[in-house]
């Protein structure tokens, strides 16, 4: 590693390597020229979380191969891909103060914040881009107001940071898509093998955005190569196949992954190549759905092929979601039963027999069209860490609405005239659960205004001073600490 | 009232006072030890120059030799250059006329180019003349401005000199014949130069 911008990070030893390795071909497979491709890479103990490198390498040259990554915890594909592809030639042209440079503008940057339009300047240009939010409309991506026509165009508009192109990633195998949906979603092991990095990374991440607005929840490696420190975790042929999605160009790997049960091949598609070999091996009958003839229909949707198949995809995850959130809708309390005199209500426990019980008259089967077995498939996503991470989130949204709610009926009740024949236990156990729900706002964990916290605040204090003094003074005493 | 986003860019010697010029304008204040400037850094601020809002991304270049072979990224595809030298250096203006010579090969051939004669409270150690600076610029049909970052002399007129340039470009270019109007815009520079000079007080 000849120089890491900025100065102050500290990478280990064991990241150093993995970088160094992932950063350059792993064949000597025939890609020429500039190759820029992204891989993902865990981070040592200690250090959460997974970093997202964009490469670009020149092998104009290959005895001074060279290569820049940019390493992120963010998922924004496509942004730092555009990045590393402004910052790489000026690099390799002009050397280190370049990097010195990129860095220097990208510490400028504003904070992600979602659905903020943000003007991120890079190298004499600013790139401008939208980050989603989750109130963003489904497909309709907003657009950019883009001011009257300038004299010169200076800002560079990126429609999207992280929307991949999945029409191209799939072009080989698109009429394995619904399988390829099926397998992504109950997170079976897959690989992905491909000529160039740039062909299996961009595959990966097409993949794992095909299950959107379900979020990918296991490990998944656009770029995997036979040096990664996970490749003895990720290869052993003494345990299952790890529920992971790998993309690999070197051939060896045909070899060491024989054992997993989904292998995808991605042909070369440059002109140049005879043959076109896209197909999908598989062990065993995964497949639980039937396929619809004729998809994607493109007159049906009446827009760009790339569109066409993202509505598919987002119809498809849609009808199985869609009886997911209504039987999690069924485990929501009863608006009557928040009490402010009680503990704020929680949401009940999933019960996945009692949900397929009413897949039965209300499955997807009958949004979609699509026959098949419908159970089979969502008893495989029950096993998977996509369902793990999908009710773990829905429960936190949920429970932390239905806080919000309880504190708003706690503001709105008369408490004073509550405890007015209340025993003092009572009283003094109403005064810890406001003070518990106090402590709680000042820790930014519920969202609320400043109007509700000066009621709340209001409503304790009162209720402190109709107590008798020598209570009030051990009340307060307790508060200090 | 649609907003007209311009690339600008600052070119010059190291230490002629460019990052000190964008503060002026930017926040209106001085510092008086600036520290170097890295690669290059980036300002915005918003101007209204006859009825036209203009949104100036300023790129302020680092003087320092050692990131001379970035400046094209800066100045590509800008709309407007200043190029900036200190009176009291005479080779930071022979610097412009090289900038000069760049901008010309490299550049838009639209782009709008001011040179700012910066410390000009610096009298008593001049070694550029005004007149000298004056007919360079006018050989080059750029604006030839004198400043003092430090005093706040001339500093926003150099930006509204620069956007009254623009707001007549975008005219020009947006009508159908422009030969007969590109003359028109180059006689009305040559009495917004005079018209100034007077204004300034030399």
């Amino acid at each position: 590693m000849e120089v890491v911008y900025p100065g102050h990070v500290k990478l280990t030893d064991k990241e150093k390597t993995n970088i160094c390795y992932l950063s350059f071909p792993d064949s000597n497979s025939g890609c020429m020229g500039d190759t820029q491709f992204h891989f993902r890479i865990r981070r040592c103990p200690g250090r959460r979380s997974v970093v997202q490198a964009h490469t670009d390498y020149n092998k104009d040259c290959p005895a001074a191969l060279q290569s820049v990554v940019l390493l992120s915890k963010l998922p924004f594909v496509t942004l730092y891909n555009y990045i590393v592809s402004v910052i790489a030639p000026e690099y390799f042209d002009n050397g280190e103060p370049c990097l010195e440079a990129a860095c220097h503008d990208i510490d400028q940057w504003p904070d992600p914040c979602p659905g903020e339009t943000l003007n991120l300047p890079i190298m004499g240009t600013v790139v401008q881009v939208r980050l989603p939010s989750r109130s963003d409309k489904v497909l309709t991506s907003p657009q950019i107001k883009n001011p009257s026509v300038p004299t010169m165009p200076a800002n560079n508009i990126l429609p999207s940071v992280s929307e991949v192109d999945v029409y191209s990633a799939f072009l080989p195998v698109l009429p394995h898509i619904q399988m390829l949906w099926e397998l992504v979603l109950i997170g079976e092991p897959l690989v992905v093998m491909a000529n160039s990095p740039t062909i299996c990374s961009g595959t990966v991440q097409a993949l794992v955005s095909t299950i959107w607005p379900f979020k990918y929840c296991m490990d998944f490696r656009p770029y995997f190569t036979i040096h990664d420190s996970e490749f003895r975790e990720y290869t052993t042929k003494t345990q299952a196949p790890p529920a992971v999605i790998l993309g690999v160009t070197n051939p060896f790997f045909a070899k060491t992954l024989q054992h997993w049960p989904h292998v995808l091949r991605i042909g070369e598609l440059a002109v140049s190549s005879p043959k076109t070999i896209n197909k999908l091996k598989k062990v065993g009958t995964i497949k639980t759905l039937d396929s619809k003839p004729g998809y994607p229909d493109k007159e049906a949707s009446g827009g760009s092929e790339c569109n066409a198949l993202k509505r598919y995809l987002l119809e498809l995850t849609q009808s199985f979601m869609i009886p997911l959130e209504r039987y999690v809708a069924s485990l929501m309390p009863l608006q009557r039963n928040i009490s402010p005199h009680k503990g704020p209500p929680r949401l009940k426990s999933f019960d996945t027999e009692a949900f397929l019980k009413t897949i039965e008259h209300s499955g997807p089967q009958l949004t979609s069209g699509l026959k098949g077995d419908w159970i089979a498939l969502y008893r495989r996503f029950f096993r998977s860490g996509n369902f793990e991470g999908w009710l773990r989130f829905r429960q936190e949204e949920v429970n932390q609405k239905l806080q919000a709610l309880h504190l708003e009926v706690l503001c709105q009740a008369d408490l004073l005239t509550w405890i007015q024949d209340k025993q003092e236990v009572e009283i003094v156990d109403l005064i810890l659960r406001l003070r518990e729900k106090l402590a709680k706002i000042n820790e930014n964990q519920l969202p609320v205004s400043n109007d509700m916290l000066s009621r709340l605040q209001h409503h304790h204090d009162m209720i402190v001073c109709s107590l008798p003094e020598d209570l009030q003074s051990v009340l307060k005493s307790n508060h200090g600490n | 009232m649609a907003v007209i986003e311009i690339k600008l860019c600052l070119l010059g010697d190291s230490g002629v006072g460019k990052s000190s010029i964008v503060h002026r304008f930017v926040y209106d204040s001085f510092r008086p030890y600036m520290e170097n400037t890295i690669g290059a850094a980036f300002l915005t601020k918003t101007m209204i120059v006859e009825g036209r809002t203009y949104k100036f991304q300023i790129w302020d270049t680092a003087g320092q030799e050692k990131y001379r072979a970035l400046a094209p990224m800066y100045y590509r595809g800008a709309a407007a250059a200043i190029i900036v030298y200190d009176i009291t250096r005479e080779s930071s203006f022979h610097a412009v006329k090289l900038w000069l010579a760049e901008l010309k090969r490299h550049a838009s051939p639209n782009i709008v180019l001011a040179i700012a004669g910066n410390k000009n409270d610096l009298e008593d150690l001049r070694e550029v003349s005004y007149q000298e600076a004056q007919d360079c610029a006018k050989s080059h049909g750029a604006i030839m401005i004198e400043t003092s970052a430090k005093s706040a002399i001339n500093v926003a007129s150099l930006f509204v000199e620069i956007g009254r340039r623009l707001s007549n470009l975008d005219m020009t270019m947006s009508l159908p014949s422009s030969n007969s109007n590109a003359l028109n815009v180059n006689q009305r520079t040559g009495q917004d130069v005079k018209g100034r000079r007077k204004c300034c007080g030399f």
